[in-house]
Formats: structure tokens, sequence, C-alpha cells
């Protein structure tokens, strides 16, 4: 049914199309960002376009780009492939865009790094996780965790920081949940950890009932449970319900005030790994937290602060070298150096980020500072 | 005892689908039209359950609004979409049943937003020691209690009063039962009412359980709620009841065993296909 749902919309959302800016000024640098404005992703895209649109005004604000005004043309892909690679086409060769930010999921964003990477136009994945996006080619970044990376950092926040070594692994099946596991998995042994039991879950699963009672009767000294705020908001409030008190360890998916809202106050306590420090003293981070507030009415996210870094990374780029010359801009992304609302940012010779891991908890209502992870070693994203 | 408590999940889980697919079964009974849209209505109960709690605080208020609100748009529907096209095929209805399914999700989605709504204060989340250390949540209990409570007045109405022998009768022959004197439309607007009802009941009783609303929630439900009708062969009740506990108990132990390898719906639906193969007909005959 929801295909038939997806299908019906996409034909009339289609021929919708959401450009930022008519009245592009003829001095000003275009840069393409895909987004899903409307479908189920569309609370994700909000945060995403408030914190790019947040990241031009700073940068303009600041100078522009040596003179020049950045600009955002932006277009609604509804999280899908279908309408992404179209869509950056069409930013590439009707727009003139010199560069693309993807503010959406991995299939939307997978499906445009092809076109860009066609056209030799540099894309900067902000917050999709999957693997292939930057296996594209050169002109491919990502300035989000990879899941395996995070999965490693996992490992060790609970069998090294916080000595609980009897774990029980719950993991949304997917390609987010599956890559989680698999990094989880990988440094479990190395810092003590033994695996209980292992259950999956499909993303259209809000009851875990079943689930729940099976981790019960494992009396695990924590949980690592992957998922998005809409199934981990149900999960953690039925595992607190079910009387299951120790603690459970998330990641990005469940950054955000949606969770804490789902969950209630079951969400106290929970921790998570992910890109945004709220408690950051970092005048840069600072000024991305208020600045969002102040902007979109709710507290940052680690999708709105993953965008604000990609366009961030892409505007200290552009003044390093002429941004009409696409190789030099890419020559000039894959040597980023800068440091912005998400920590120390540089990229590996395929394109992934290398930055610290965020380790956040609940408390008091809200997302606060527990731990940073920086251990390069660990953190290792892939280099092919 | 895991294996009990794992059985009790699968209860509950049975309950709540007995409560979507037993309005959908009575309406193929009765008109012989597949209503997708049922699990629209199934969601505007859940959604009407989460705002009413929150606004005045008081469940059962909430339980009994999202009830008759979502059963007089029960009613509504049929008189709306589904009467005007008894005469064509079943085909015709069918299609207009999806669209007007679709047409509700986004209209959820405009109304409450893409978010979701959750109680402020989840109601019934205390526990009971059911005895032997097996612990049950006062929400889970409810579900339980409801499906119970709800199927048992179905069963006095439909064999103890004159309506529900009405209703049988119209069920059988509505030719006959109208030259008898019966109103079949009064007997339409009822089952309708009912079953609309009835799958507002289950919407409130999920989000009991997962503490979220959503307007695509209805989607797992729609196509659950026709397998369990045909696993119990369409249009019998004591068959829908059966097929929806037995569904629930099959997932309940099969997310746990061997969810990695098929997840719930697969479980769900490969159970279907087994039983069907020995029983085409479905656990039981229609009537």
């Amino acid at each position: 049914m929801s295909k038939v749902t997806k299908g019906l919309a996409s034909a009339v959302l289609g021929t919708v199309v959401l450009a930022a800016s008519f009245s592009a000024q003829a001095d000003s640098i275009k840069v393409g960002f895909n987004v899903p404005l409307t479908g189920f992703a569309a609370a994700d895209g909000k945060s995403a376009r408030i914190g790019a649109e947040l990241a031009v005004e700073q940068v303009n604000a600041a100078g522009g780009i040596n003179g020049k005004d950045l600009e955002l043309v932006i277009y609604d892909d509804q999280a899908s492939p279908k309408e992404s690679a179209p869509l950056a086409a069409k930013l590439i060769t009707q727009d003139g865009v010199v560069a693309g930010i993807s503010g959406s999921y991995s299939g939307a964003t997978r499906a445009a790094a092809t076109i860009y990477q066609e056209n030799a136009t540099p894309y900067i994945s902000a917050y999709a996780v999957h693997p292939d996006i930057t296996r594209s080619g050169d002109y491919v970044f990502r300035t989000s965790f990879m899941g395996e990376v995070q999965g490693r950092a996992g490992a060790k926040l609970i069998g090294e920081m916080m000595g609980k070594k009897r774990v029980s692994i719950i993991t949304l099946a997917n390609d987010f949940g599956k890559s989680l596991e698999a990094g989880f998995k990988e440094k479990a042994a190395e810092f003590g950890i033994e695996i209980l039991g292992e259950y999956d879950y499909s993303i259209k699963d809000r009851e875990f009932g079943p689930i729940v009672s099976k981790v019960k009767a494992e009396a695990p000294d924590a949980i690592y449970a992957s998922g998005y705020f809409f199934t981990a908001g149900p999960l953690v409030s039925q595992l607190r319900a079910a009387g299951v008190d120790v603690p459970v360890i998330g990641q990005e998916g469940y950054d955000g005030e949606m969770f804490i809202k789902i969950a209630g106050a079951s969400a106290e306590g929970v921790i998570i790994t992910t890109s945004l420090d709220r408690d950051s003293t970092d005048p840069l981070a600072q000024a991305f937290i208020q600045g969002f507030q102040k902007k979109s009415g709710y507290p940052a996210d680690m999708v709105s602060a993953s965008t604000h870094t990609a366009v961030l990374v892409l505007a200290e780029a552009m003044k390093q070298v002429d941004p009409s010359d696409k190789a030099a801009l890419r020559q000039a992304i894959a040597s980023t150096s800068i440091n912005a609302a998400t920590g120390n940012i540089s990229f590996n010779k395929l394109g992934e980020v290398r930055k610290s891991v965020q380790v956040q908890v609940v408390r008091d209502g809200s997302w606060h500072h527990f731990a940073v992870i920086s251990d390069p070693v660990l953190l290792a994203p892939p280099e092919e | 005892m895991l294996a009990l408590d794992l059985l009790l999940q699968g209860v509950v889980q049975g309950a709540i689908y007995a409560l979507i697919a037993l309005g959908l079964t009575l309406i193929y009974g009765l008109l012989r039209i597949l209503h997708v849209a049922h699990a629209a209505l199934f969601t505007l109960g859940g959604y009407i359950g989460v705002i009413v709690t929150n606004e005045t605080g008081s469940l059962p208020l909430a339980l009994i609004v999202a009830m008759v609100s979502v059963g007089l748009l029960g009613i509504v529907i049929y008189r709306l979409a589904y009467k005007p096209l008894l005469d064509q095929s079943p085909l015709v209805a069918l299609i207009a049943s999806i669209g007007l399914f679709i047409a509700f999700e986004e209209v959820f989605r405009l109304v409450f937003g893409s978010y979701g709504l959750s109680f402020e204060n989840p109601p019934l989340r205390t526990q009971v020691n059911l005895g032997g250390g097996l612990l049950i949540s006062h929400s889970k209990l409810l579900v339980i209690g409801m499906a119970i409570i709800m199927l048992s007045i179905l069963a006095w109405l439909s064999t103890r009063t004159r309506t529900g022998i009405a209703w049988k009768a119209t069920v059988t022959d509505s030719q006959i039962a109208s030259s008898f004197g019966i109103n079949i439309e009064r007997v339409r607007y009822l089952n309708f009412f009912i079953g609309s009802a009835l799958a507002a009941a289950a919407g409130v009783m999920v989000a009991l359980l997962t503490n979220l609303v959503e307007p695509t929630m209805g989607a797992v439900a729609s196509y659950k709620a026709l397998a369990i009708i045909v696993l119990g062969g369409l249009g019998s009740v004591r068959g829908t009841l059966v097929a929806a506990i037995a569904i629930g108990i099959v997932e309940s132990f099969g997310t746990v065993y061997v969810g990695h390898i098929l997840d719930r719906d697969a479980l769900a639906f490969a159970f279907l296909v087994i039983a069907l193969m020995i029983r085409p007909q479905g656990l039981f005959k229609a009537g």
C-alpha cells in the first residue's frame, strides 16, 4: 500500500518544484541542494534545509565567497532516487551549480552522487550513511559518520567507557542498522563485550513486545539498539514499561527532539553516539546551536548540524580556489581542514570524514554532553 | 517462563489484529466489499485517542469518543462511497476503497503533521504480576480485556438479539430478509458502525502500546487484516478471531527466533501460505 501511496504522491508532487530563490543575483555562486521537503522524511528534510540556510546566511554575513554571495538552489527530492537523479542533472546542466549538497537519505543521495560524479561536479552528502555513496567517485564526499565507524564507537563506549560487558543487540534491518551492527560486532570482543542475543526488526515495526520479553529474559548489562526516532521512541518506551532499566545505547538516528517527545520519561538516561555536542563551548558550535533555535523554533539536531557543516566545508573550499573550476574545487574540498559545529573536519582518500564522535545523553528532557570519543585508529573510515 | 511471556505477547498482538480484522470481515460478509480504507479508520481512532487523552486526561472518554466518532464516519463512508457502487463489480468498490485509504493518509499528514503524535503522560504503564514472575503491563491487559469484551458483546448481539438475527438473515440472503420486513439499510449502517468502532478501539490500543500514532500506521494493518480474514475463511467471524490470534503468536515467536531471516510480515505471510496450502478454504467456513 505504501508503494501505491508513494507512487501517487510522487506523481502529484513531482510537478511541484521548490526553488529557493528565483531572483538569482548574477554575481552569486550557486550550490545545488536536494532535500526531502515532503513525504516520510519531511521532518529531517526541514531540519536539513534550515541548517543549510543558516550556514549560507552566516557565510554571506561574513563577506560571502571572496565578495560573492553563496546561493542555495533547493529542490524537494522526497528522499527518493527517482526524484534526486533527474534533479541532480537539472541542477548541473540548467541551474549551473558549481557543486551540490545532499540534505537527504541514502537512496536519494546515492542516485544523485552518480550524476554529480559523471559531470565532474563536487557533491557532499551531509548525513546519508550508505557506504556506496562515496564510492561513486572522487568528486563525492561525506561529512557524517559511516555506520561501521559509529558502531565501533558504540562498542568502545559500552565495553570500555561504561564498563558494561553483557550486551543484547536490537538492529533495524536496513543499510543503516546493519552497518552499525557490523561495526559494533567487529570491535565487541576487543572491548570484552559478550553478545547475549541479536534481534532484527523492520522499519515498519512499532510494537516490540516479543523482543522486549526476550531481552528481559537475557538480563543484559546494556542494550545496543539501532533505529530512527520513530522506531527507537516506541522501543525505549516499551523496554522501560516492561521494567528493563539497563542503559540503552543508540546512535544519531535517535538524535533530535522527536525521540524525547515519543519516549517521554523513558528517554531519560538514553545515550547515543552522534555528531553534535549540545553543551559544546566552541563558539562556532554555540553560534550554530543558538542560530538554529532562533531560526527554526526548536533545538538543533544531528541532521541540521551535519548539513550546516557540509555547507561550511564547501564555502571554505570555494574561498581557496576559483569556484567555477570544479576540479580545483574538488581538490580544495579533499584537503579541507576546518572547525565546524560538528568538530574538526577533514577527509580521507575516499572522501569520508575524519572527526570525533560525540556521545550525548538525555537528561531532564534534553540532549546533553556525556563523552567524546576521538580515537583516530578506532574511528578510521574505510579508505576505498 | 519466556515461552509463556512470548505467548502472552502474541495474544496481545493477536487481540489487536482481531479488533481490526473483525470489522473487515463483517463488511466483507455482508457486502462482499474488501474495505481497505478500514485501516485508515484504525489510524484515525489512534489519533483521536491520543488527542482526547492529552486534552482531557481521560483515557476512557478518549476511547468512547474515538469509537463513536469513527463508527459514525464508517457509516458516512458506506453512504457516500460504497452505496452508490453496490450494483457495480466488487472491483470498483475495492478501487474506491484504496483511493479512500490513500486520501485519508494524506489528510492525516496535512491535519496532524508528518511527525506523529504521542501521549503527554502515557497511561497504564504500570505492571501487574500474573504469578510466577510473569509480568504484564496494564495497557496490555486492557488490550486483551477490550478484545474479549468487544467480541462477547458482538457474539451476544448476533445470537441473542433481534438486530443480530436480522443481521444474520441479511448476510445469508438479503432479498429474502428484506421480504420478511427487515430493513437491510439499517443492518448495513449498523454493520459499518460496529466494524469501524472496533477498528478505532484497536487504534487506541496500539497507541497505548507504542505511544506513537503516525499518518502511515494503517499501512501494515491494511494488508495484515486482509491476510487474516483470508486465513479465517472470508466472512467468518470465528475464523477471523482464530486466525488473528494464530498470526499474533507466530509473529511473537518468529521475531525472536527467526527474525534475522524473516521479518514479522514475511513470517505472517509465510504462515498464511502454508495454512492455505493445507486448508484452501480458510480455517473456518464463512457464515
